[in-house]
């Protein structure tokens, strides 16, 4: 809420300097934004005395002026301005100045004349006639005669505001206003607040001969009042309403439509004057609007309207949209002769709802919407009718119409001191707490340590102690709060089992040259097609964002895969020769879509990697170590991932549960990415990882017979998997096995087309003897045979 | 034969100072002390002499032959000892040579931040939690006392995936699960993650990551809620970080305070990087609203405690000066490598 200084003088004595005071209010709660200081766009721009006017040589418009500034030497200025004449006070923007249009003023030629300068026009200081008179004239402004040569015009102007941007917090939607902050800063400093007390003139009549009102639905309406104006005077409002409006971020009307703005500024009650010759049977009916109902707004616009949105209606048709904005129809405007004004409290969700369905947001709806004061809606209207009495703008008639169903009752609390104390931890004396509670209008006594404090509608965030405790502790001070050890136990933290695990990965990982990474946990709605899945793959099956920042980011992920893509496509785009990388987050899985209850949130991890040195089997290698890690034993099956390589990829088992895919990404996959070098990634279900009990870790004795190895090479057909070998020869070797060691593959010269020569180092062993020639050779004939039973011929 | 042992035995001694190299000690010991050296030929000639004289001379020879032999042995060892610096000599290495690199990666910066932050506050007794980023409106909202239409909804805007379900939009969700599945004392933290509609650009992002402190027990202060803050910033920001609490808003907790430290960067006396005022908002805090206990089941007539949310990536972000939020979820190596 942008507010000015001298506007808030209006109301509180301020007796410090703006920074203090605005240091002040943010230690009391209110948030200071900005603090602008007025005219500074006006710039060394000062009152001159035109001395001579001469022609200019080269022009019949400009003429040569010699200004004097209040200094020693004139100063020659180059004008094209004609309503001037020598001893006239002008504005002079001198050398190097700026003015509110955000012009920059600094010396040069015109036509060859040296011009130090420029005369100003009402116009281009940004002057109304309210701010000075001539002011609008078409022409350099002429100042009166009593203006002092050399005064800067920011003087002349009276430009001394400063104008204060306060963060209204949303449990303090009375501070939206004048009165709201004056009432917290006379607080604050412990100066007297001083509320207008309205008082007017009115004219007779009874309003029940002019108007009636009706409120439909006292539910989105809870207090409706209504008066009426006779024969409006409308013209300018003064200089000092304009000013405080325009210091609020609004525009001046006329005094009609400034008046309901001003005290919506001032009260925080937003007000609507209706042209009550406008208004159809002389009916204001509070109704939600009926099927296929419209209005055209006062902006222009036109609404088809639903019917739970609350309007003012006269006798046929929708005149405004209550509480957001009226209707083009009963516009006030500069002939309107009569005004019938209202104040009223409208429900804010109803106010939300409509003014969101609508796209409507004004100073009215938004202060609805924060929440008004029931009690408040009188004032207001009271204080409108003051200030149409004051500037004589209009004829009140007699006689309110004030529809309510019933206003609520003060509400009492009961609270000790005692309890405000123990939540704060502060030793506040009992009387400095009653006379904070009193200052801030909440009528309290004291009895003992019981306070017994009356709660005014217009502050009903206050529900109990630890709203009193932070009113008190807010004025107190928050200095005074001096951290404390917590008493109790002393007591250990602890981690979940799962992220010591996940820690535990991470370091591994880590120790292996894989660098974690971040992505977002939403991904593109078509991202999930770049995997190639069929049409019926489970994850498919994805939650979207209803309201999403955009299709980028509409779709919560059911895999990390895709992520995992983008960022090596990042990394390989950058010319980054080689990376490993690893993400630990969570896939959505949904139990029903559309989605009915939360969805499955499960612990997933990604791997990928690239650069010269890594192919499938330094993936298996990393996925193999996390496996065993966690207790797992592997075992890898052939699978059919279409976003894999059809040859290189695997599903990993550990200790017999499904737990990964990885190998090679498809080439197809891999260009739709930007990528054209091999990568390899891995998805892995960290929830199957994580529920592996690792079995307790019991000493092994270390050998102590010798091993013996013994290499064996086979002949066998290109397409059986050195899997099958190794489970050949542990079958054949049986317990003295304690090592199969893969260490040459081969195919071409020598070898028959479509074989493969394979070559093992294999480790007997024996826990109790060194083994003999004879426990050797038949180990070895027990390899060779279970070999050969599975097509592989031994190389001699 | 005493003036020729004497002669040999000058002569020997004379060479084996003068010898060069070690094999020239051997080719001395071979000349002197070997089989047919000539110390051992002397003591051949010692059947030429009478009984008498034969162990006077006998000994004399020893005597030349031991202290030959020592020479040799001495001098042989010098060789080789100057044989071996020679040879670590010639062996020496350019030791501004690069390093064989290591293979190494590294946590995400956001993780290396927050686990230290999850060391300090386990040391002060916190245990740390999990919650859901899917939340209902009932636990992101409802029950931190946020109930529909109120404006503070608008404080914050929310990603839905359905009528009643959203994404989180701040941890202190976890706060109320926590209060329903555990009794006071309750002392937990709960990082992670959560969302707002924040369009993305140089400081938002629309993921962001949050660590919610909550402590409930019996006689919880305001006084203790800076106990603890003051104790995590003097961990974070160094020992000599002032905390400071401002009045603010948040409907879960009552009363509630933005949370400002000593600038790190001026220590409090004013720069670029707080504005010039000494101080940086770190987080907001409060005691917890008490119906906010009420709705967890929790008689806040009995029970106090007090709630704090940290912004992981801000702080992430300063310590590292970090200047732009993106490369957080950019994930150049050359970036990650950094910290």
């Amino acid at each position: 809420m942008k507010i000015s200084l001298n506007t808030l003088k209006y109301y509180v004595d301020i007796n410090v300097p703006v920074e203090e005071l605005c240091d002040k209010m943010v230690m009391a709660g209110f948030e200071v934004e900005s603090i602008e200081k007025e005219g500074e766009n006006l710039q060394n721009v000062v009152v001159a005395r035109i001395e001579s006017i001469a022609p200019h040589e080269n022009s019949d418009h400009l003429q040569i002026c010699q200004m004097n500034i209040g200094k020693d030497e004139l100063v020659q200025i180059v004008t094209g301005a004609q309503n001037i004449a020598e001893g006239d006070l002008v504005p002079a923007a001198l050398d190097d100045s700026h003015l509110p249009n955000g012009m920059h003023i600094v010396k040069g030629k015109l036509r060859g004349v040296e011009s130090n300068g420029m005369l100003c026009s009402g116009e281009e200081l940004c002057l109304t006639e309210a701010d000075y008179n001539g002011a609008s004239v078409n022409g350099i402004l002429i100042l009166k005669d009593t203006e002092v040569i050399g005064t800067d015009m920011r003087d002349v102007l009276g430009l001394n505001d400063y104008i204060i941007d306060f963060k209204i917090t949303a449990n303090r939607p009375d501070c939206n206003c004048f009165l709201g902050v004056a009432k917290e800063i006379s607080v604050v400093l412990g100066t007297e607040f001083k509320a207008p007390k309205p008082e007017y003139k009115t004219v007779g009549g009874d309003i029940k001969d002019y108007i009636d009102v009706q409120v439909e639905n006292y539910d989105l309406c809870p207090r409706y009042v209504g008066r009426v104006v006779k024969n409006l005077r409308i013209k300018e409002s003064p200089a000092w309403m304009q000013k405080a409006i325009t210091a609020s971020g609004m525009r001046p009307i006329n005094n009609i439509v400034d008046i309901t703005n001003f005290v919506m500024l001032e009260t925080g009650q937003p007000m609507h004057a209706f042209n009550y010759n406008d208004l159809s049977d002389k009916k204001i009916i509070v109704r939600t609007a009926r099927e296929g109902e419209k209005i055209t707004t006062l902006d222009g616009k036109d609404y088809e309207l639903s019917t739970d949105m609350l309007v003012i209606a006269d006798g046929e048709k929708p005149s405004c949209l209550a509480g957001i904005m009226g209707g083009k129809e009963s516009e006030i405007e500069n002939d309107t002769t009569d005004l019938f004004l209202e104040s009223a409290k409208f429900r804010r969700d109803n106010v939300r709802h409509t003014g969101r369905a609508l796209g409507i947001r004004t100073e009215a709806s938004g202060r609805f919407e924060k929440g008004i004061d029931i009690v408040n809606v009188e004032y207001a209207m009271e204080r409108a009718l003051q200030l149409i009495s004051d500037l004589n703008a209009g004829d009140i008639i007699d006689g309110v119409l004030d529809r309510h169903n019933g206003l609520p009752e003060e509400r009492v609390l009961k609270v000790t001191t005692d309890s405000i104390i123990e939540l704060l931890g502060v030793e506040i004396p009992k009387e400095r707490i009653v006379e904070i509670l009193n200052s801030l209008e909440l009528p309290t006594t004291i009895d003992g340590n019981m306070l017994t404090t009356r709660v005014p509608s217009i502050r009903d965030d206050i529900e109990g102690r630890a709203d009193l405790a932070e009113e008190v502790m807010r004025i107190y001070g928050y200095d005074h709060i001096v951290g404390t050890k917590m008493k109790g136990a002393v007591v250990r933290g602890t981690k979940l089992p799962e992220r010591i695990k996940t820690d535990k990965i991470k370091a591994l990982l880590n120790g292996a040259g894989a660098f974690e990474i971040a992505t977002y946990s939403f991904i593109a709605s078509k991202a999930i097609d770049t995997l190639l899945l069929p049409e019926d793959d489970e994850r498919r099956n994805q939650v979207k964002i209803i309201n999403p920042l955009g299709d980028e980011y509409s779709t919560m992920r059911t895999q990390l895969t895709t992520s995992m893509l983008t960022v090596l496509a990042t990394n390989i785009n950058k010319k980054i020769a080689d990376g490993r990388f690893f993400e630990i987050s969570k896939r959505f899985i949904p139990k029903a879509l559309p989605l009915t209850e939360q969805p499955l949130e499960i612990p997933t991890m990604s791997i990928g990697i690239y650069g010269e040195n890594e192919d499938f089997f330094t993936l298996k290698g990393i996925i193999e170590a996390i496996c065993n890690l966690l207790g797992g034993h592997t075992q890898y099956e052939r699978s059919a991932e279409p976003y894999l390589h059809p040859g290189r990829q695997a599903l990993v088992k550990a200790n017999n549960k499904e737990c990964a895919v990885f190998g090679q990404v498809h080439p197809a996959v891999a260009e739709s990415y930007g990528i054209d070098c091999p990568v390899f990634v891995a998805e892995i279900k960290l929830d199957v990882l994580l529920a592996i009990e690792k079995r307790k870790t019991v000493y092994k004795p270390l050998p102590k017979f010798p091993a013996v190895e013994r290499d064996f090479a086979v002949l066998v057909d290109k397409t059986v998997p050195v899997g099958n070998l190794e489970k050949a020869i542990s079958s054949g070797a049986g317990r003295l096995l304690e090592k199969i060691k893969l260490f040459d593959i081969y195919e071409g010269a020598q070898i028959p087309e479509g074989k493969k020569s394979v070559a093992f180092n294999v480790f007997l062993r024996s826990a109790d003897s060194t083994l003999t020639d004879t426990e050797i050779e038949d180990a070895s004939s027990k390899i060779i045979k279970k070999l050969e039973s599975i097509g592989a011929e031994l190389r001699k | 034969m005493k003036t020729q042992l004497e002669a040999i035995s000058t002569q020997a001694k004379l060479a084996i100072t003068e010898a060069q190299t070690q094999a020239e000690i051997e080719n001395l010991r071979v000349k002197y002390l070997g089989k047919k050296g000539e110390l051992t030929a002397i003591l051949k000639q010692m059947g030429s002499l009478s009984p008498e004289e034969r162990p006077v001379m006998g000994q004399l020879v020893n005597q030349a032959k031991a202290e030959v032999e020592a020479l040799i042995t001495e001098k042989g060892e010098l060789m080789q000892q100057k044989a071996l610096e020679q040879k670590l000599k010639d062996e020496t290495i350019d030791i501004t040579l690069p390093a064989t690199e290591i293979s190494k990666g590294k946590l995400h910066p956001l993780n290396t931040v927050l686990n230290d932050m999850i060391d300090i506050f386990t040391s002060m007794g916190f245990d740390v939690v999990d919650g859901p980023e899917v939340e209902t409106d009932y636990y992101n909202f409802e029950c931190l006392n946020v109930p529909a239409d109120h404006p503070a909804r608008d404080m914050q805007d929310t990603f839905y995936l359905a009528e009643n379900l959203l994404l989180r939009t701040q941890t202190s969700a976890a706060q109320i699960r926590t209060m329903e599945n555990r009794k006071p004392p309750i002392r937990v933290i709960c990082p992670g993650r959560v969302f707002r509609a924040d369009e993305v650009d140089a400081t938002h992002s629309p993921v962001f990551h949050q660590i919610e402190g909550l402590v409930v027990d019996k006689g919880i202060t305001m006084c203790d809620l800076k106990g603890v803050l003051e104790e995590f910033a003097r961990e974070i920001y160094g020992k000599d970080t002032a905390v400071k609490f401002r009045p603010s808003f948040f409907p879960f907790t009552e009363p509630s305070v933005e949370v400002d430290v000593t600038c790190s960067e001026c220590g409090g006396k004013g720069c670029r990087v707080c504005k010039g005022s000494g101080w940086i908002e770190i987080l907001g805090a409060g005691m917890v609203h008490p119906n906010v206990l009420r709705s967890c089941g929790i008689d806040p007539e009995e029970y106090s405690g007090f709630a704090f949310g940290i912004g992981l990536d801000r702080l992430t972000t300063t310590r590292y000066k970090i200047s732009d939020i993106r490369l957080l979820f950019e994930n150049d190596k050359r970036f990650l490598d950094q910290f």
